[in-house]
């Protein structure tokens, strides 16, 4: 009997022990680690898709070939999980040392928990900074000090068929009530003007965006912007809906039900005449098109009667940030310089069609006629305004998300939709103070 | 003597263990985490006692969200727990060749062994409007006026996502009631059949009350199956067209991933957490119940 109670414990003793175990090996693997002399920099994005996925295999590969003691260990995660994932891995000690972020509030409130490494002093060392785009710098600065660098520019423009426009006389607008006779004119002739996927509404945010820029007085949208002072409730706010509204029943149909990638595939074969795009999506179009596809793009039309600003561009540079826990900031920081500098955006402009924030980085050796154009709009725009929902506190900017949405379906009034940001951007308000 | 009585307790602790720390203390946890302030990246918490209840109460979307959990268990009863009970009792009556049964029995099965986001994509395109096999089929056999943008428009989102759902787990719930009618003694049926019983008089009186038990487990099953519900509706429309197809599970996650509102996301846990628990509570004591 003894000898039985004796073996029981001791089998029970190893399931603990195992179970134990299992649970305690993820942490002894240190995420940077200095392994047979070589460091290891992880490095998150958000390019699981081509074109930008072999791009970047290949930047990775060079940059291991010419600097033998650096192993980067690279992961991607796709645009919309993106933003969920990252917000996790941040409050983890998990962090990767060099990841993608959207500039504006979306970087500041990881600023704000001090979880992104200061790159101040860094662009100041070795004119680093003088070889960067300065409007492109300032959306990745908080308080004077700059924590980002970008990795492409974008500027939202309208992509529209040249040929469809030639067939039909049609110029391009350049006020928003031309703008609408031109849309007017195409319906009337069976064409479908606008091509609209709204599944996920950020495709509605970039036009109501445009539009509070362009409606809105400057100094107003300012605050109201801002999370501490948030009110949204200037008339200007209304009118840019209802200016949206004008556009519905130029879209396709089923704006909702259908995706952003959809429906550029019926602007590329020809179904619409028009659709409001990134210059990013440059590249994307061309691999798609017909090689009689004729097309250009012309700036989002002035809203004559608007108190805004009719000049800026919608837009926002993308980039890369390092975590402020890296264990390795020197490599990290080379790694991070060398992503986004001349080399690596000569090739990007080639392969991927995307523009970095270098000055100087296209010519027509490298640039195809739409991308030198998509860079000439971006080059010749005094200033960016950047997309709502990422320059919004994730509160004001999720309800706007889901109530455009609404409004393209026709369940909402403008009047109503803007009572329900102004309540969310109250609780804000309340929250912060 | 003693050292027998050990044996048992000493094999159950480390599993003992394992639920506790990975399943109670969690649970502890977010109760805990419900009356602060904070999110996923956060370095501190603020308290805000029961700021976040008193917010859900008011809280417009909270309750789109109960009303769609609602709706979906009780289509979810109506179809997979009556349907796939009707289903059995068709398979396992005479009017199908036994040859065929088997072959009936995995038509129907299959679809609940494919993974929920497979089949929320299948499901994303049947869908679309102008390309969808739905649509499609509705021009081709003239009901043309009937098509819809499914998942685009708020009337008919939730219940194209619910019916999905139905067609994915009625064969499941099917097989369990297959089970419990093959359970059936035989001679409860030639009884019958002396008596002189028709077919429906057999199945309402005799299949129905026998498989009793099974009908109870399928309905917990389903009904809180409903209140769990996420990546159909995650997968599918992710809450939208605006806040239309929100349930309580992917409210939870927009408030936790989204809206960088962890406490409020952990609160929703807590509401989620107490549905369940009576539900679950309410379907011991009825099962209790039956068995005197």
């Amino acid at each position: 009997m003894k000898r039985k109670g004796l073996m029981t414990i001791v089998l029970a003793a190893c399931v603990a022990i195992t179970s134990v175990f299992s649970g305690c090996s993820s942490k002894t693997a240190d995420t940077s680690t200095k392994d047979n002399g070589k460091i290891t920099i992880k490095f998150l994005h958000r390019w699981p898709m081509e074109p930008n996925k072999s791009f970047l295999d290949k930047v990775v590969a060079d940059y291991e070939k010419a600097n033998p003691n650096i192993k980067i260990d690279m992961q991607s995660v796709a645009n919309d999980s993106y933003k969920e994932k990252i917000k996790v891995i941040l409050g983890t000690a998990d962090a990767p040392d060099v990841f993608f972020s959207w500039s504006g509030e979306f970087m500041y409130r990881f600023v704000r928990e001090n979880k992104i490494y200061d790159l101040t002093s860094a662009l100041n060392q070795d004119g680093w900074k003088d070889t960067l785009m300065e409007s492109q710098l300032k959306p990745f600065t908080l308080n004077d000090k700059t924590y980002g660098i970008p990795y492409s520019v974008d500027g939202k423009v309208f992509f529209y068929n040249t040929k469809i426009f030639k067939d039909n006389g049609l110029e391009v607008p350049t006020t928003f009530d031309e703008f609408l006779k031109v849309c007017a004119t195409l319906k009337s002739k069976g064409i479908t003007p606008i091509a609209f996927g709204n599944q996920s509404p950020w495709a509605c945010i970039h036009y109501i965006g445009t539009l509070n820029q362009k409606v809105v007085a400057e100094d107003v949208r300012a605050k109201d912007y801002a999370a501490a002072t948030g009110e949204f409730t200037d008339p200007g706010y209304v009118e840019a809906l209802k200016k949206y509204q004008q556009l519905i029943p130029y879209f396709n149909a089923n704006s909702n039900a259908i995706k952003h990638d959809q429906a550029r595939i019926s602007f590329v074969n020809g179904k619409c005449a028009m659709m409001y795009c990134e210059t990013q999506e440059v590249g994307e179009v061309e691999k798609l098109q017909a090689s009689d596809f004729q097309w250009s793009m012309f700036k989002f039309p002035d809203v004559t009667d608007g108190k805004g600003d009719q000049t800026k561009l919608t837009g926002a540079p993308e980039g890369f940030v390092i975590s402020a826990n890296t264990k390795h900031p020197k490599e990290a920081i080379a790694f991070l310089k060398y992503l986004t500098g001349k080399e690596v955006g000569l090739e990007e402009v080639k392969d991927t069609g995307i523009l970095n924030g270098m000055k100087d980085i296209y010519n027509t050796s490298n640039a195809d006629s739409k991308v030198i154009e998509a860079a000439k709009i971006i080059n010749t725009s005094k200033d960016i305004v950047q997309w709502l929902d990422t320059d919004l506190n994730a509160q004001v900017a999720n309800e706007y998300l889901s109530d455009t949405q609404l409004l393209t379906g026709g369940n909402i009034t403008p009047e109503a939709m803007m009572q329900k940001i102004q309540k969310v951007a109250k609780q804000v308000k309340s929250g912060t103070n | 003597m003693k050292e027998r009585k050990i044996a048992p307790y000493v094999y159950i602790f480390p599993t003992l263990l394992l639920v506790i720390v990975f399943v109670y203390i969690p649970i502890i946890q977010n109760f805990y985490f419900s009356f602060f302030k904070m999110s996923s990246y956060s370095t501190v918490k603020t308290f805000v006692g029961l700021k976040n209840y008193i917010r859900i109460f008011a809280d417009d979307i909270f309750y789109t969200a109960l009303i769609n959990n609602t709706l979906y268990a009780i289509i979810s009863l109506i179809f997979q727990v009556g349907i796939g009970l009707c289903l059995a009792m068709l398979l396992e009556s005479s009017f199908v060749a036994p040859k065929l049964r088997t072959f009936f029995r995995s038509i129907y099965f299959i679809p609940s062994v494919i993974s929920i986001t497979v089949v929320a994509l299948i499901f994303q395109f049947v869908y679309t409007p102008d390309i969808g096999i739905l649509n499609g089929i509705l021009k081709v056999i003239g009901l043309s006026k009937y098509t819809h943008a499914w998942l685009g428009d708020t009337k008919t989102a939730m219940y194209s996502i619910i019916a999905m759902s139905q067609w994915q787990y009625v064969g499941y719930i099917m097989m369990l009631f297959i089970v419990a009618i093959q359970k059936i003694p035989e001679d409860v049926y030639e009884a019958a059949d002396i008596d002189g019983a028709t077919g429906i008089q057999k199945a309402i009186f005799i299949t129905i009350p026998q498989v009793k038990e099974m009908t109870l487990v399928t309905s917990v099953i389903t009904v809180i199956g409903a209140f769990k519900v996420f990546t159909e509706v995650y997968v599918m429309t992710t809450g939208g067209p605006g806040t239309s197809t929100q349930v309580l599970g992917t409210y939870l996650y927009r408030s936790a991933f989204l809206n960088d509102e962890m406490g409020y996301a952990s609160a929703i846990g807590v509401i989620i957490f107490f549905i369940t628990s009576i539900l679950s509570f309410i379907q011991i004591k009825i099962s209790k119940s039956g068995k005197d």
